[in-house]
């Protein structure tokens, strides 16, 4: 359980640290909270020949709101995130989402751009992203690019992160009156990973129907996931018991989880019916409320 | 946690405390806590010599496959490599690891020609640091031919099985079916049998600290020195310099402060022939420290892995007649304990019952996993899950109850000494008392009614109860008595402490175990404090190490406090009785006439004429014409405390004789939620009273009881071994294989009732095991309990959330 030598940089600023990412492209790692990157290290599950620290580098640690989005910087740890007026009125499924992940003193190391960039497909950051219909902010020398949260995760710890780039920020739109939202899961242990988990964000129309809905499951694929036949199912409908009944039965429509010692396929599929289940009767709940209280 | 109160004693139990003990039974505060608590214990891991290497082990990643090739030049290459050694290298220094069994499974510790188990070593490495060590495993290269991994063992025992070890005939390495009383007259004259078919999956002792070594051969006058963690350095220090290739009068075995053990690492062999061999090899001190993976992949001592198919005869009133256990049991792919678990769970298995007959019929299959060995309950465990499945099964058979069976087949306390049927004798109790102050305790009735309204919402509350048996102070015998013929029919436990007072009177007290996460200082000093009439802070405490000649089987078995107070009361009872014998000389009086009194030695009756110890301690040191004429110089007593009550078993195994006398009792009622869609089980509350004799010190006993409940809820819960259909381990770390944190443990209230052992000083029993002994069966009961409604019968443990919906849905029920 030692990690392979490695060479160790740190940069003080941004430009700096893209440089080293382009000279040193796939070899390279980014070391944020080192709450992932250091374990699978020291399994040598990953063997980085060079690891690039940015804690030093100044900027990264901002959390601002600036017309509707909320941006939140690569050195954002989980637990000012999770602890933020400003996540907790205006991302509430952020904190909420964030409140599981691990326990207090990991969240007060790791980030939110580090879990998202990890792209753990049992993650709960990720998927609350996902459900935000949030954006990734990817820097490299050669410039800035977003790419939306639907597109960055392409499998099991893998994005479409390119060599040389790296995330400096993601955003997701405020979360506005009207909508509710909810995170939900089924961890063995306090603080574990989850089994399966469900973000969902939904927004009541004018009409009193259910507008937009977003679904994401971790736990429940090879990446955080959509559940689309769910959302769709819900959307338009009156957001009662037997719609929400419906939309949960169609929750595991097309999932392929990943079977591990924690639970099967199937079992997952089940957890994704009855979670989603679960997390559209709050945020439909929350949806009605005047706020959404975490 | 709950505060228990000091002592607490009932009418029941006739509060068997005597009124002029001072120390036994107060919570004497732990000697052994600021050294630990402020990390300045020394560990193997602190264990720092000139020019000393580190080691690391090369595993394999297959369960089953034979060794084409290794090839080590790159690993050898690097700066920092000291060594590196394949099994045929190391099996140059060092020899086969020793083994209590009778059949031909030899094991080394580095696998030669054929891998066993997904995590085997099959080469080992010296280098200046562990980074290093790590990097020349990875750089072997090893081919290997992959065979077919054996992993089901009830498949493993088909005759055309692939076999584990081409030495033996079957992978069934060891098969018995012992009947004791008319097993088949009771199951013909049953009202009712009841039978269950359960599952008992393979767990570890998981010790914060892994097990480790550090050796350091000598080879000019060829001496090794070796620091452990190991509990055997003043039991079997014989077999570990056999194994390392050094005259027994040449070896010695420095016993370090041990990170937890559990019961885990009383042998470790390998940990020791891995750091012999490298110190062989190199010339230079080695430390060889398992790290998390070794320890999960390798230990060598994992839990029983049992399949129960088991029967319990009733008669129409619902009297216990009769109980019939067949049992297939993984042991890995080796063998080094033999069946020693099911000696072990022979003490015990028909449990606080007056159960009249038994057949106990076992195979001991061979697998492609790691090795079973000995922990916390130590093959006692999944017996009393059984067994108490079975009487809960009867009470809802037989719409009895399940308080009210127990009631009725309880032995009375009257009729102890009790002799079960296989032999093993209880030396007291009084189970009912126990019964009866846990249900008091848990306010039944208040939670009756709580579950009557969380079932009107839809929730599902249940409420476990079990009443268990803890046997506590083994014997040898019951690592042999199921062969006829044992390689080595041992029938010694000892335990021994010396005691010196010095010239000044200070009491100084070197005891044979090692500090394994017990309390050994604690509980000699509050026996020397109770002997002398001293303060137990005022008594010094060190551990022999193995040239001293002290006799120690160590803290196992829940024997330690036990056995400490015999020693220690023998010991201190030579000396104090040599020390009145000085001062009676001195003050012209006879012997007879002066007694021992708050550390003063004075005549009775007249207490102004009196000697201090230091007084003694001088004139024993220093003034022999001033002594009586037959004394020695001196004040030191040795006290070797053999095992207090044990037979032998009869030759035709009838009988397997008293090997586990002293027998602690408990009962504990676990409330639990069941969380029907997501399979959740969540503790709101645990109860537990116990009666482990005498109480030699509240919050020592209160840690044991609650430490092993903890680990009880995580074998009901989540800690399970899982393999893969190729035989790989789908548990290798942490984050697989579950443990209950601070957040999966209620608050747990602990009350004591005394029944006193007959056979012990002052009555103490063991208390060591019986929270892991009891916790999964009671939660098992508890979850049945809450699932009533569905019908749920839970069978195999852990409870884990799939299985849980699995159960549900099985039953018809949820969603």
């Amino acid at each position: 359980m030692k990690p392979a030598a490695f060479a160790y940089l740190a940069p003080r600023d941004l430009d700096e640290a893209l440089d080293q990412l382009a000279e040193h492209g796939a070899d390279a790692r980014v070391l944020a909270g080192g709450q992932s990157l250091v374990r699978l290290m020291n399994a040598r599950l990953a063997s980085p020949a060079v690891v690039v620290d940015i804690n030093r580098v100044a900027g990264l640690d901002a959390l601002e709101r600036h017309n509707g989005t909320l941006r939140l910087g690569a050195t954002v740890r989980q637990r000012t995130s999770e602890l933020s007026p400003d996540v907790a009125a205006h991302a509430p499924l952020l904190a909420e989402a964030g409140a599981h992940v691990a326990h207090a003193p990991v969240r007060s190391r790791g980030t939110v751009v580090g879990s998202v960039a990890f792209a753990d497909p049992s993650a709960e950051l990720p998927t609350a992203l996902l459900a935000l219909d949030g954006r990734v902010v990817v820097r490299s020398r050669s410039g800035e690019r977003t790419v939306e949260a639907d597109d960055f995760f392409t499998g099991p710890f893998t994005t479409s992160l390119a060599p040389g780039e790296m995330v400096v920020a993601v955003e997701v739109p405020v979360t506005t009156a009207g909508t509710g939202t909810a995170f939900v899961e089924v961890a063995r242990r306090h603080g574990d990973l989850p089994v399966c988990g469900v973000a969902a964000t939904v927004t009541r129309g004018d009409d009193g129907r259910v507008g937009a809905t977003r679904i994401a499951l971790c736990g429940a694929g090879e990446r955080p996931v959509r559940a689309r036949a769910a959302e769709d199912a819900l959307t338009g409908s009156d957001g009662g018991t037997d719609a929400v009944a419906e939309a949960a039965a169609r929750a595991s429509e097309g999932l392929s989880p990943i079977a591990d010692c924690h639970g099967s396929a199937d079992f997952r599929r089940h957890l994704a019916r009855v979670l989603t289940g679960r997390a559209l009767r709050t945020a439909i709940d929350r949806a009605a409320g005047e706020a959404n209280d975490v | 946690m709950s505060t228990v109160e000091d002592r607490p004693t009932t009418a029941t139990t006739g509060s068997p405390r005597e009124g002029e003990r001072r120390w036994i039974g107060r919570s004497v505060a732990r000697k052994e806590d600021p050294k630990l608590l402020a990390g300045r214990a020394t560990y193997v891991g602190d264990v720092m010599l000139p020019g000393m290497l580190y080691g690391a082990v090369l595993g394999s990643p297959h369960a089953h496959a034979r060794i084409v090739s290794i090839d080590t030049s790159a690993a050898e290459a690097i700066p920092g490599v000291a060594a590196v050694l394949t099994g045929a290298q190391a099996a140059e220094l060092v020899n086969p690891m020793p083994a209590f069994c009778a059949e031909p499974v030899p094991q080394t510790a580095v696998a030669i020609e054929r891998v066993r188990y997904p995590g085997e070593a099959v080469a080992i490495v010296a280098a200046t640091d562990r980074y290093i060590a790590e990097d020349a495993c990875a750089a072997i290269r090893v081919e290997y031919e992959v065979l077919p991994a054996v992993v089901d063992p009830e498949a493993a025992m088909a005759a055309d099985a692939t076999r584990i070890h081409e030495t033996l005939d079957s992978n069934v390495a060891f098969h018995r079916v012992l009947d004791f009383g008319d097993v088949e007259g009771d199951l013909a004259r049953a009202h009712t049998i009841v039978r269950t078919r359960a599952r008992w999956h393979r767990m570890c002792a998981s010790p914060m600290e892994t097990a480790g070594a550090v050796a350091s051969w000598n080879p000019f006058d060829k001496s090794m020195t070796v620091y452990s963690n190991s509990n055997f350095h003043n039991f079997l220090p014989w077999a570990f310099a056999g194994m390392l290739g050094v005259s027994t009068n040449r070896m010695r075995m420095i016993p370090c402060a041990v990170g937890g053990s559990f019961g885990s690492k009383h042998f470790i062999t390998k940990v020791l022939a891995i750091a012999g061999a490298l110190t062989k090899a190199t010339g230079k001190p080695v430390q060889y420290m398992e790290d998390r993976v070794d320890n999960i992949a390798a230990n060598d001592n994992v839990g029983c892995d049992r399949i129960y198919d088991a029967e319990l005869a009733l008669a129409e009133d619902g009297e216990m007649l009769g109980l019939t256990l067949k049992i297939v049991d993984d042991y890995g792919a080796y063998f080094q304990f033999a069946h020693g678990q099911h000696g072990n769970a022979m003490a015990q298995p028909t449990g606080p019952y007056r159960i009249g007959s038994l057949r106990y019929d076992v195979s001991c299959v061979l697998t492609n996993k790691v090795q079973q060995g000995f922990f916390r309950g130590a093959g006692a465990d999944p017996g009393n899950f059984v067994l108490e499945r079975l009487v809960d099964k009867a009470s809802e058979v037989m719409g009895i109850d399940r308080a009210e069976i127990r009631r009725r087949n309880f032995i009375a306390p009257e009729q102890f000494p009790f002799k079960t049927p296989p032999g093993n004798v209880y030396d007291s109790g009084n189970y009912a008392a126990v019964l009866d102050r846990a249900l008091e305790l848990a306010g039944i009735d208040d939670w009756r009614a709580e579950q009557e309204r969380m079932r009107a919402e839809g929730r599902y509350l249940g409420i476990g109860l079990a009443t268990c048996q803890e046997r506590t102070g083994y014997n040898a015998s019951e690592w042999w008595f199921l062969y006829d013929n044992p390689p080595l029919p041992a029938t010694s436990t000892p335990e021994s402490v010396k005691i010196d007072v010095d010239a000044m009177g200070g009491v100084r007290v070197e005891v044979g175990c090692p500090l394994w996460g017990n309390s050994p200082e604690t509980v000699v000093s509050q026996v020397v404090a109770e002997e002398f009439g001293i303060d137990p802070a005022d008594v010094s405490v060190t551990y022999a190490d193995s040239t001293t000649g002290a006799m120690s089987a160590g803290p196992g078995g829940s024997r330690l406090t036990i056995m400490l107070s015999g020693a220690t009361r023998g010991a201190a009872r030579t000396i104090r009785d040599k020390m009145i014998r000085i001062a009676a000389h001195a003050m012209e009086m006879d012997p007879a006439d002066v007694e021992c009194v708050d550390g003063t030695f004075r005549a009775k009756g007249a207490p102004g004429t009196s000697m201090s110890m230091a007084d003694i301690g001088m004139r024993a040191a220093l003034f022999f014409h001033s002594t009586p004429e037959d004394e020695s110089s001196g004040l030191v007593a040795v006290h070797t405390y053999d095992h207090p009550y044990s037979t032998p078993p009869s030759d035709d195994r009838k009988d397997m004789g008293a090997f586990y006398p002293m027998v602690s009792h408990a009962c504990h009622i676990p409330i639990v939620e069941v969380d029907v869609e997501t399979g959740l089980v969540t503790l709101r509350a645990y109860y537990a009273v116990n009666d482990c004799g005498t109480v030699m010190n509240p919050t020592l006993v209160e840690g044991q009881i609650v430490g092993g409940i903890v680990q009880g809820i995580g074998a009901a819960l989540m800690e399970e071994y899982r393999y893969g259909e190729d035989g790989a381990l789908d548990t290798p770390t942490f984050r697989e294989y579950l443990m209950p944190s601070m957040h999966e443990v209620p608050e747990i209230v602990v009350e004591h009732l005394e029944t006193p052992s007959p056979f012990t000083e002052y009555g103490v029993k063991g208390a060591g095991e019986g929270g892991r002994l009891v916790a999964p069966t009671a939660i098992a009961s508890a979850v049945d309990d809450a699932l009533k409604p569905l019908g749920v019968w839970v069978d195999e443990l852990p409870m884990t959330p799939e299985r849980v919906v699995n159960l549900v849905q099985g039953a018809g029920g949820g969603s």
